[in-house]
């Protein structure tokens, strides 16, 4: 094996691939603009809306209000709240959005009230509508100070203090510190992102340079030089692995930039600031690397196999499809890992990367994904090699 | 130069079963001559030649290339050949010039070494106008041009052409048909595979027509015509077809 024909091929795979318009879509530009535009544009839209009703006064109906003055005071005197009264039934104006809640009250509610009994009351709200969700959040707030005042009166004619039925008074503290939750969130979306991006990125140019080669009568040409079908394989997958790792490492940058710009457009994701040691760095890396590897071997593999282009987009799919879903586990909060389930590939990598954006090394966890990414990609690309010295592979018709 | 001994290559297909594509062929080639293989679609033509490019391994028999086995010396018959088929092989990204210093590269020649003889094939193929421009935007007699240029960058003593003018207008294939004529006054070894009667019989020294993987006959055109008692090599193609067919 010479490494001067490996270098050789690595060049024009390379060369090739950054002229190609397609690779350069999703080696570049996905990763570095369309995806950070993707996660400001959700942000900033969660956060408009999420202002938007925090801002706007709830219009709150109500009929029946004579009969509970002292509610509807309290009512009146929120700002945040607008309130309509209602001489009929009118249900309907809550489906148009002509107001956000209904609120029903009953001829004796006084009399009820008064006689120390329960008094019912009946609230018609829509819980696919965020208007409606915020005006219920209010009216629960305000209904929750009402009754305080209506224990309050009833303990007094007692002789009692409130404090009498409240004898335990509990103060959660969170501990834990903005960029502390802000990592959570970032564990469970970066490991899937960070898939996403190294698969994207690699597919195209991976099928290019084996089944498209193929297909284009080229590989013929390689195959009667000098090189051995070993460096040509071994040339490829250094390709896929630099256009793979190329669009994951622009596709952090393009996120990084995103977390830059003012809190007012991200919202919560502002708050998103790791402060990885040099140390977690360096592991953060030691683990991307075999994955940015395996994925090339594989897809390095289906474009070998595949007769053409179309054919190897049809096996990649699925392949594709796995990623994800085991990408997307990593999704899912407070989902603990057992250990033998640290050999599963991309599995160990989203559970990893987690852990590390936490702050928390476990190397009986980094070791397993390490070994089990490492030999899997050896394994597939031992198998490409072999693929590429069969002819009845090479010229599969 | 070129010398194939009882060579056979026998394919599996899960449907068909197996499949002879080449069976039992020999035939030689010496320097300074060209050799035809004449064939319809399927006789085993590329087959031949691909086990010749080592591309493919023999099921049986042997064949040597520049004195080397194709099997067991494979490296050192790719260094002693060149290859060209009617599917051009070019990347479409690169230039002319970028092609060639890539395809010498690869052929284990100097940068200085390339550049020399890059200018010399570029002035006789005419390929200079074009050089820097992108593959893709070339016309396909151009194409074939350079594909002519990538196959002797390194100077191979034996050039392998399999179809080398199908799909070739008829003012490009008669430029092709002319290099290779100029390549065996320069004393190559040239082996060369068509299904065109017409430029068998302008080119080759010896023919041999190939039909379902068996050479049916061999010989010089005036040996075949002796043979087969018709002055036209169509005729005598058909003649050997349909005397296959009877049996």
């Amino acid at each position: 094996m010479n490494w001067n024909n490996i270098r050789l091929i690595y060049c024009k795979e390379i060369s090739g691939a950054i002229r190609d318009r397609r690779t350069l879509i999703s080696m570049i530009i996905i990763p570095l603009i369309f995806y950070p535009l993707l996660f400001l544009g959700i942000g900033y839209f969660t956060m408009a809306g999420q202002q938007k009703s925090d801002t706007v006064a709830s219009v709150v109906a109500v009929k029946g209000g004579e009969y509970a003055p002292g509610l509807i005071e309290i009512l009146k005197q929120n700002e945040k709240i607008q309130m309509i009264s209602l001489t009929e039934d009118l249900s309907e104006g809550l489906e148009s959005g002509e107001f956000y809640l209904l609120m029903e009250i009953p001829e004796n509610f006084n009399v009820n009230i008064n006689e120390e009994s329960t008094q019912s009351i009946t609230i018609q709200y829509d819980s696919t509508a965020q208007y409606s969700q915020t005006a219920r959040r209010r009216i629960t707030d305000l209904l929750e100070e009402f009754k305080q005042q209506i224990v309050q009166t009833r303990l007094e004619k007692l002789g009692l203090s409130l404090d009498y039925i409240q004898p335990l008074d509990t103060q959660w503290l969170d501990i834990s510190s903005d960029e502390r939750k802000a990592g959570a969130i970032l564990g469970m979306l970066l490991p899937y992102i960070i898939v996403i991006l190294i698969f994207i990125g690699a597919m195209h140019s991976a099928i290019d340079i084996t089944a498209g080669e193929k297909e284009r009568g080229t590989m013929a040409t390689l195959l009667v030089s000098q090189l051995s079908r070993l460096e040509i394989v071994i040339g490829k997958y250094f390709t896929v692995m630099t256009i793979s790792a190329t669009s994951m490492l622009l596709g952090l940058l393009g996120l990084s930039i995103a977390f830059l710009t003012p809190a007012y457009v991200l919202g919560e994701l502002s708050l998103i600031k790791i402060h990885f040691s040099f140390y977690t760095f360096i592991l953060f890396f030691l683990i991307l690397a075999p994955l940015v590897g395996l994925a090339s071997a594989i897809l390095l593999l289906i474009g070998i196999f595949a007769r053409s282009n179309k054919e190897a987009s049809t096996y990649v799919t699925p392949i594709y499809m796995i990623a994800i879903f085991l990408g997307m586990i990593s999704l899912s909060q407070g989902m603990e890992l057992a250990e033998p389930m640290f050999f599963i590939p991309i599995l160990n990598n989203s559970f990893t990367f987690r852990e590390l954006l936490m702050g928390i090394i476990d190397w009986e966890h980094i070791l397993p994904t390490l070994l089990s990414n490492v030999t899997i990609a050896i394994i597939a690309l031992l198998i490409a090699a072999y693929l590429f010295t069969r002819e009845n592979v090479l010229f599969r018709s | 130069m070129i010398q194939v001994k009882k060579l056979s290559k026998v394919f599996h297909d899960k449907k068909r079963g197996e499949i002879i594509a080449v069976n039992n062929i020999g035939f030689h080639c010496e320097k300074g001559q060209i050799f035809g293989l004449l064939g319809p679609n399927g006789a085993g033509k590329t087959t031949t030649l691909r086990i010749l490019a080592t591309m493919m391994t023999p099921t049986s028999g042997e064949a040597f290339v520049n004195g080397y086995n194709v099997e067991k010396e494979a490296h050192k018959v790719r260094q002693s050949i060149g290859f060209l088929s009617g599917e051009t092989g070019l990347y479409d990204r690169f230039t002319p010039r970028e092609t060639i210093l890539f395809f010498g590269k690869i052929n284990g020649m100097s940068r200085r070494e390339i550049e020399k003889r890059m200018a010399e094939i570029f002035q006789i193929l005419g390929i200079k106008d074009f050089q820097d421009v992108r593959v893709d935007k070339l016309s396909t007699g151009m194409k074939q041009k350079l594909s002519i240029a990538r196959a002797i960058i390194h100077n191979p003593p034996v050039l392998i052409f399999d179809e080398p003018t199908v799909g070739l207008d008829v003012i490009t294939a008669r430029v092709v048909i002319e290099y290779i004529r100029g390549f065996k006054k320069q004393g190559k070894c040239i082996i060369f595979s068509t299904h065109q009667m017409h430029e068998a019989e302008k080119l080759c020294d010896d023919i041999a027509i190939i039909h379902l993987g068996r050479i049916l006959s061999m010989g010089t055109l005036e040996e075949l015509r002796k043979k087969i008692l018709v002055a036209d090599l169509e005729e005598i193609f058909f003649k050997l077809i349909e005397k296959e067919s009877h049996i």
